[in-house]
């Protein structure tokens, strides 16, 4: 414990030290320097580095200092410096972190500060709190089923239309893979990813938060998780335990191992897994609950950018975000990567050295658009939904909780996490 | 493993402290000798105590202060008085399990991880070729046990398609995923902490050469067998290391987090059951935003330890024999 105190301080320290050593901005010879953090994988590292040498190539007194780190210790990073008043100028955040960040003043509003015309409007909202725009989404992802043809097409079946086919179909498609290879492959991974449940519920006409509230049912969190149980029930994907296994680490995914023939992922993630698996996957609308109005799947900025509102270098800043999201230059080497393109003008120079897998999510996305709504800021608090919800979840598979009593907690805890 | 620096250096510090069975104390008057061991002593523990004035002490001042408020590290402290405190031990479900996963976690490897330090101690202490090779061979694991790298092997030596199911294989018996089903993850991990025995192993192996042999000849002569030396005389001639290693090996684990950070991939799951105390503390700091809270559960944890350690050094009375009893 002392060593968490002192490694607490310590940073501290080192921060606020940091910070004292002053201005970075603004020296003598004219030039600026623009912090700008981001987290991810080494590959991102690199797309990053070489589209901010393209920005100083650009604009030569602009100096961008890449503040990188791994997402695991991202947000805590992220709140150390802050909590020591260094926060970097421009700083990426996700959906979930948005309204947290927001709602504390550490954030400017970009209103036309950033020049947004070309970008999604529908997408662009998703980057406002209160009607504010502290937020530009990065690019967009859908979560939607991913198959590999291949592998349902040598169990002897033919993969389903997506237009039409139910919680059921998957369900008894997928176990009769299983069946027919004997075992050797799995017919569909699963997750316990908030975004599954929030599709699951839209079906249904719930959201799965509400004027700051759960907007769940309990009835439809049951069902779920009874949906999930028959998954491993009838053997058409594994238990629990080795579904925790697999996490959330996309290189490990059943499906980039040739594993299982279904499985549902953020849609910038199919490159990784395409690229693992080796064989060719396809993207899918997800099943859906008989009779529902809506197929329930939604478009999620990947990202976004925003600017601290404490930046002593605004004016560099906003140009360096103007260029990650309006310059084809930047698309040309970020392409994907942090979702795809919102800019039209963008996407339409960047299309053809898009990556096969991205191509493919580009035209499913866009042959699903009409159907898909836009995903709105969660409160604040949602950055636990994932481990409330992956809490309660187990806990009903794993039969330590009836699926009554997991409901309950699930939404006093969730309720609780929001009104902090 | 541990969490603290402070504790392991602790550790290193044992071979300068059995004192020596049956010797006698020096006499009333300080000699020079035991001056120059007293100066020697402080030297000693000069670098930590400059550690805790120039580094601990201020962010400990100020984690007092912080428990008391709900600094969140994005926003401006706010005094709350004693809420978090409150909270803890009336609404905080969770910190109640971390409490009792920890709990679990220090009663049952602990006194495992002792037993078989103990047993390896005395197999080693035979006389064996080559002693300094299997010392460091067996003190190895305590090195690595924290590590990351070992938490990850960890996942895939108890994973679905590691190499315990592997050899459970081999008998007809089909595993599962230790590690991530809520009944057996604090178990793998305990295992883990057992695996760690080299510290106290070697702690005890030191013990153990300082009891006299005149005593092991002087039983054989009274036809004692292996058994009845073990009970009669190193057992209880090694009590003051054995309580010495249940200090700190307690003080130790009750801080373990690295282990459960990994295995369970930072949220202390499934279903909570690998929650490690500090784990919690960490979830709440940095990952709820709720600093103060969290600097309230510093405080709490270290007067559990302290705690702990009074009640160990009270009990100690009944069982440690220092084999110099002109108390």
């Amino acid at each position: 414990m002392k060593r968490i105190l002192a490694a607490t301080a310590a940073t501290l320290m080192a921060a606020s030290l940091t910070a004292c050593g002053g201005d970075d901005g603004g020296g003598s010879d004219g030039r600026t320097t623009v912090v700008f953090s981001y987290w991810g994988s080494d590959a991102r590292q690199q797309l990053t580095e070489t589209a901010i040498s393209k920005f100083e190539e650009k604009n030569p007194t602009i100096d961008v200092e890449g503040d990188f780190s791994d997402w695991d210790s991202y947000y805590e990073k992220l709140a150390t410096k802050t909590a020591a008043g260094d926060a970097p100028d421009v700083m990426s955040i996700e959906i979930r972190g948005l309204a947290e960040y927001s709602g504390r003043g550490i954030l400017a509003d970009l209103a036309g500060k950033v020049d947004t015309a070309k970008l999604d409007q529908d997408v662009l909202k998703a980057g406002q709190v209160d009607g504010r725009q502290f937020a530009i989404p990065t690019g967009v992802n859908a979560f939607p089923m991913i198959v590999n043809k291949a592998t349902v097409e040598k169990a002897g079946k033919k993969v389903p239309d997506d237009k039409a086919w139910t919680w059921d179909d998957y369900i008894a498609l997928a176990q009769s893979i299983t069946t027919e290879t004997d075992g050797e492959v799995w017919g569909t991974e699963w997750n316990r990813n908030p975004a599954f449940l929030e599709i699951f519920a839209r079906q249904r006409g719930e959201e799965f938060y509400k004027d700051g509230k759960i907007g769940l049912s309990e009835q439809t969190i049951k069902d779920w998780w009874a949906l999930l149980q028959k998954i491993s029930a009838t053997k058409a994907g594994p238990d629990a335990a080795q579904m925790n296994e697999t996490g959330t680490k996309v290189d490990q995914a059943l499906l980039a191992t040739n594993k299982s023939a279904f499985g549902s992922w953020w849609s910038n993630q199919l490159t990784a897994l395409s690229k693992g698996s080796g064989q060719e996957l396809d993207l899918l609308r997800m099943p859906k609950a008989p009779g529902a109005a809506t197929g329930g799947m939604f478009l999620q900025p990947a990202m976004y950018y925003t600017l601290s509102a404490k930046s002593e270098n605004a004016e560099a800043a906003q140009k360096f975000v103007d260029f990650l999201v309006n310059d084809p230059d930047a698309a040309a080497i970020l392409l994907s990567d942090r979702g795809l393109p919102t800019n039209s003008e963008v996407v339409a120079a960047v299309k053809d050295k898009l990556s096969p897998a991205d191509q493919k999510v580009l035209a499913f996305i866009e042959s699903v658009r009409s159907e898909l709504s836009t995903a709105a800021v969660p409160p604040k608090g949602a950055m636990e939904m994932e481990d409330v919800l992956i809490r309660a979840t187990d806990s009903v598979l794993f039969d330590k909780a009836s699926p009554d009593d997991a409901a309950k907690t699930f939404i006093s805890e969730a309720n609780s996490a929001l009104s902090q | 493993m541990t969490l603290s620096p402070l504790t392991a250096r602790k550790a290193e510090a044992p071979v300068t402290l059995p004192e020596k069975a049956g010797a006698s104390r020096p006499g009333r008057r300080r000699s020079s000798h035991s001056r120059s061991q007293a100066r020697a002593a402080y030297l000693f523990l000069a670098p930590w105590f400059i550690g805790l004035l120039a580094i601990t002490l201020g962010p400990m001042i100020a984690s007092l202060y912080l428990s008391f408020t709900d600094y969140s590290m994005l926003s401006e402290a706010h005094w709350v008085g004693l809420d978090n405190y409150e909270k803890m031990f009336t609404e905080d479900d969770r910190f109640l399990t971390s409490l009792k996963v920890t709990t679990v976690y220090v009663v049952v490897s602990v006194p495992l991880q002792l037993a078989f330090a103990l047993a390896l101690a005395l197999v080693l202490d035979r006389g064996l070729r080559g002693l300094p090779f299997y010392r460091s061979v067996f003190y190895l694991p305590s090195l690595l046990g924290g590590s990351v790298a070992i938490s990850i092997l960890w996942r895939k030596i108890f994973g679905t398609d590691g190499i315990v199911n592997s050899v459970l294989g081999l008998f007809g018996y089909e595993g599962q995923g230790w590690v991530t089903s809520p009944d057996t993850a604090l178990w793998t991990l305990i295992i883990l902490h057992v695996w760690t025995f080299g510290a106290p192993m070697v702690i005890f192996l030191a013990g153990l050469r300082q009891i006299p042999q005149s005593l092991y000849e002087a039983a054989s002569v009274d036809g004692a067998g292996p058994l009845r030396k073990f009970r009669s005389i190193t057992l209880p001639l090694l009590t003051p290391i054995i309580f010495f290693n249940l200090v700190l090996e307690v003080i130790k684990s009750f801080q373990s987090f690295t282990q459960s950070f990994i295995v369970s991939g930072g949220n202390g799951g499934p279903v909570d059951s690998t929650l490690f105390y500090t784990l919690y503390l960490y979830i709440k700091g940095f990952k709820n935003y709720e600093m103060g809270y969290a600097a309230g559960m510093a405080w709490v944890l270290l007067l559990i330890i302290g705690a702990l350690t009074a009640v160990n050094f009270l009990m100690s009375r009944f069982w440690v024999f220092y084999g110099d009893d002109d108390k």
